[in-house]
């Protein structure tokens, strides 16, 4: 009993200490700048400055750029999903030549780091004629190395005798994978979805770099009006934060079971 | 950390399994396999996967593909290469301006765009974007130029022009400015404050102009009132040596440290400056001499005696600290005279603004910031477009107006007659400070690879606030180092 107590203990000090910085946060958002750069830690506001709210909103069109940004990542997501189903099937389930080396290739270019990327696809996005569209937003990653990784792992762990019993049946490939494999599957696709939604919303300097009109830039460009070259207004920063970390925080809760289910079971950490 | 989205996409993950592939060579997958086995009980054991054979042999062929690819990328986005001829304008029915400025300043940039455009509808006008901060602006215009397509115009430094000079993307400001019809007169000329023209111009490229101020500010001493009266001072020092005997009477009588230092490159360029020294002399730096040594043992006497600390970079809690009354000094541009009179709203009595400390006042010096515009080598009516708008942008009355809306400094000597400045410089004591700094400012080389020698400066500062290394140490190793960099070039 005493045992149990001093873990939940621990586990609780851990829980608040990763809290902390996100209630910070939260009440910034009603401080004044005075007190939300003061140089003593002020936990709770003297007067809750509500209009921090107005303030922020009037300075970026954030409605806007909350629709732009669900929009992406609402896409990116199901694009990322349909296309990490079907290559991570064939590369589990598929004989063909060169099927190694194919992934190989896949798992590759994961190990080319963004920066490097950038110039060669904006170019590529100028050529298409795609600058300051929907498409720049979403195309480029509709398909991620990563979640295909993730996928085949999870089709590998499904025991072939399902397959073959679903063959004796008549069931084929495609069949197979959308009556039968993916819903076995599931805690992978929503890991899969979750973090190409995190990625989508919180991507900022691609959406940057591809847009220039405010009808098509997103929530995490609008959290850099707050920050200039003299001086960051933090409690209008804090208060865009909140409101733009929300949905995020609410989606991880509502795939958090599913979430945990795959991370334990392909050992990914953090 | 600015792509805080795609980059964690693709570098974490990337990092991270190919830290797992490169430990295990190769066998990461069968690892993996058996864990997701594992998840189901009673499962048999279904067909080997393995990648091949041989794991060492992809791997190795792995490495050499992704090292192929990176380095052909990489060769694509480089930048430097020179392209020659004209680039297609990003927008053939606006002069695009791509600009760092946000809420307020973004909005009376934009009100001064829109009264250009009214005056003149039948011709291309004039669209303001901002595109994030200097470092994005210079990847988008960077990537832009490998592209093929540029806006009319941008803000940059000296540093970033000096690149894209490299890259033919820039045209000059002189043929504009000796237009008889479109250019600027010989008393308009004059009416410039000589430093913010004289900073534009590339000793690299012929000395010609390609940039144009667009704003402008100068190095200052931002200073607590009530810090100062309570260590027994009634205003703030003009020599060094008031400066270091002020800090020690602050720590002293109050027990506060009184200077927190941002580390920067311009700060210590302004120093310099108002040793009487310079920071080049050809292309030598001057990083060892009497001036550069001077202010490198300021800086190592303010931290041995605890003076004087170092704040985070890139934060402003020097501002913070000082509008708290926690530190008597600062050294900030005067565009940051705005944020400070934010944080002390409440008290403006208790701050002020002024000349960095000199080592002689009679002959006083201090360092010239800010961003200028430049324009990119279009279309003949784009450029002519962006000519004409920043003919008006720093025309004496909108260059005022700029001024008092911004906190930058108006760039005309014929400023001082305006009647809104006049005013404005009424309302508070310090406000006239910063402009009446304009006339002996300087501004920092622009030579190609002296964003690099600004690094090292900053790393010199940090040695000696540090105490890794003693002032004249840090500076010879500086002078060194900065010599090779630019030797380079």
């Amino acid at each position: 009993m005493i045992r149990r107590l001093i873990l939940y203990v621990f586990l609780l000090a851990g829980a608040l200490f990763t809290t902390l910085p996100f209630v910070w946060m939260a009440t910034t958002a009603f401080k004044s700048l005075t007190e939300a750069v003061s140089p003593t830690l002020v936990w709770w506001p003297a007067q809750w400055q509500w209009y921090n709210f107005v303030e922020t909103f009037q300075a970026a069109p954030f409605g806007r750029y909350f629709f732009n940004s669900f929009l992406v990542g609402f896409v990116v997501t199901t694009g990322v999903v349909l296309t990490s189903l079907g290559a991570a099937y064939a590369f589990a389930r598929l004989d063909f030549p060169g099927r190694a080396l194919l992934f190989g290739i896949v798992l590759a270019t994961m190990m080319i780091p963004f920066e490097v990327t950038l110039i060669p696809n904006y170019v590529l996005i100028r050529n298409l004629g795609w600058y300051n569209t929907y498409a720049a937003l979403i195309v480029p990653w509709c398909a991620s190395a990563f979640s295909i990784f993730l996928m085949r792992q999870a089709f590998m762990g499904l025991p072939s005798d399902y397959f073959d019993a679903a063959k004796v049946d008549g069931c084929g490939h495609l069949r197979f994978l959308i009556r039968i494999a993916a819903p076995l599957v599931k805690p992978a696709m929503v890991t899969v979805g979750l973090f190409a939604f995190l990625g989508s919303y919180n991507s900022l300097l691609w959406p940057l770099i591809v847009t220039s009109e405010d009808t098509m830039r997103v929530v995490q460009v609008g959290l850099t009006v707050f920050s200039g070259a003299e001086g960051v207004r933090l409690h209008l920063l804090m208060c865009a934060s909140t409101i733009v970390i929300l949905p995020t925080v609410a989606l991880y809760f509502a795939a958090q079971r599913y979430f945990l289910e795959s991370s334990l079971g392909s050992g990914i950490k953090g | 950390m600015e792509d805080s989205g795609s980059g964690f996409r693709v570098s974490g993950f990337g990092s991270r399994v190919s830290g797992i592939g490169f430990a295990i060579s190769g066998r990461v997958e069968l690892l993996l396999d058996r864990r997701c086995r594992d998840r189901i009980p009673g499962t048999p054991n279904p067909k080997p996967q393995t990648l091949n054979p041989k794991p060492q042999t992809l791997f190795a062929l792995l490495f050499l593909l992704v090292f192929t690819v990176s380095l052909l990328s990489a060769g694509c986005g480089g930048g430097n290469g020179v392209v020659t001829g004209q680039f297609k304008p990003i927008n053939a029915t606006a002069a695009v301006f791509w600009d760092r400025q946000t809420t307020e300043t973004a909005e009376l940039l934009r009100t001064i765009a829109d009264e250009f455009n009214a005056k003149r509808p039948a011709a291309l006008p004039i669209k303001v974007e901002h595109t994030g901060g200097y470092k994005e602006i210079f990847q988008k215009v960077t990537a832009s130029i490998q592209a093929g397509a540029l806006p009319s115009m941008a803000v940059a430094y000296q540093s970033m022009t000096a690149e894209y000079i490299q890259a033919g993307a820039v045209v000059p400001f002189d043929p504009f400015i000796s237009d008889p019809v479109a250019g600027l007169s010989p008393a308009d000329l004059e009416d410039f404050f000589p430093v913010v023209l004289e900073t534009n111009k590339y000793p690299d490229a012929g000395n010609k102009m390609y940039s144009f101020p667009f704003c402008k500010s100068t190095l200052m001493l931002y200073f607590n009132r009530k810090v100062l009266a309570d260590a027994g001072f009634d205003g703030p020092p003009k020599t060094w040596t008031e400066f270091l005997e002020q800090c020690r009477q602050v720590k002293a009588k109050t027990g506060k440290a009184a200077y927190p230092v941002s580390v920067d490159c311009s700060a210590i360029a302004g120093m310099i400056f108002s040793m009487g020294g310079e920071v080049m002399s050809g292309r030598q730096t001057l990083f060892d001499g009497p001036a550069a040594i001077k202010t490198f043992e300021i800086l190592e006497t303010l931290a041995k005696e605890k003076l004087a600390y170092q704040i985070p970079p890139g934060t402003y809690d020097d501002e913070m600290a000082l509008s708290q009354g926690s530190a008597a000094f600062t050294m900030r541009s005067s565009s940051g005279r705005t944020s400070i009179a934010l944080l002390m709203k409440d008290a403006q009595d208790d701050w002020g603004m002024t000349a960095i400390p000199q080592d002689d006042p009679a002959h006083p010096s201090t360092v010239l910031f800010g961003p200028n515009v430049c324009i990119f080598n279009t279309t003949p009516e784009q450029q002519r477009v962006a000519w004409e708008f920043i003919k008006f942008f720093t025309s004496p009355e909108t260059s005022v107006r700029w001024a008092l809306g911004t906190g930058y400094l108006p760039i005309r000597r014929s400023s001082a007659n305006n009647p809104g400045i006049k005013k404005f410089w009424a309302e508070w004591p310090y406000n006239r400070a910063a402009f009446d700094c304009l006339p002996f400012a300087k501004s920092e080389p622009n030579l190609a690879g002296w964003q690099e020698v600004r690094t090292l400066v900053e790393t010199a500062e940090t040695e000696v606030l540090t105490g890794v290394k003693s002032a004249k140490d840090a500076a010879t190793a500086l002078k060194q180092k900065a010599d090779a960099v630019l030797a380079r070039q």
